[in-house]
């Protein structure tokens, strides 16, 4: 899974039927500084998580595609949490 | 999923039979630096290498989509397909507000 910050949401209606309702947000992967780390990814998101928030975002398509209810839906990234703190390790 | 432009079409003259009447946009993906913002996209390319998206939505040239990759790509096909990208929307706008 990676870590990264909301930066944004996407508008599209044309689109794989499963991701109708469904809030598409752009996912910047962060390090744990918080220093860009990759290209941005549209996750679908059940949490409602703000902009600039830091999430949690999974490639698992199977979670997805339940959470969705489609087994036949290309979906794959989604939000499953919204940091509240990291602690960096001293070591 | 990630967006891209659409810089290209491809027709396939052999390809494997499940690949029949598939349609085939090639896409330049979108990099943080320069992503799109509102309803019109970036111009020029990214440094992303660009890739061959399956797609059965009908997007078009010079026109930003929401493409998925990996194995997820091939769940929609009746019968295992080798697709690992595939066009899963047609963007209209994006608020993108990047933390700089």
């Amino acid at each position: 899974m990676r870590l990264a910050r909301v930066e944004g949401n996407v508008v599209a209606t044309r689109k794989h039927p499963s991701l109708e309702g469904w809030r598409l947000m752009v996912c910047q992967p962060i390090n744990l500084e918080g220093e860009d780390d990759g290209t941005p990814i549209i996750a679908i998101d059940p949490h409602g998580a703000g902009m600039h928030q830091r999430v949690i975002v999974s490639s698992d398509g199977l979670a997805a595609r339940r959470m969705v209810g489609d087994n036949r839906s290309p979906v794959r990234m989604m939000i499953t949490g919204i940091v509240d703190k990291t602690e960096e390790d001293a070591a | 999923m990630r967006l891209g432009k659409v810089i290209g079409r491809v027709t396939l003259s052999q390809a494997i039979p499940s690949f029949e009447g598939g349609r085939w946009l090639v896409v330049n993906p979108y990099t943080g630096d320069r992503y799109q913002n509102g309803t019109t996209p970036p111009d020029g390319l990214s440094a992303e290498p660009s890739l061959v998206v399956f797609d059965a939505l009908g997007g078009d040239v010079g026109q930003t989509i929401g493409f998925i990759e990996g194995r997820e790509a091939a769940t929609p096909f009746p019968e295992p397909t080798p697709v690992d990208a595939i066009c899963a929307a047609l963007v209209d706008t994006v608020y993108h507000d990047p933390m700089k």
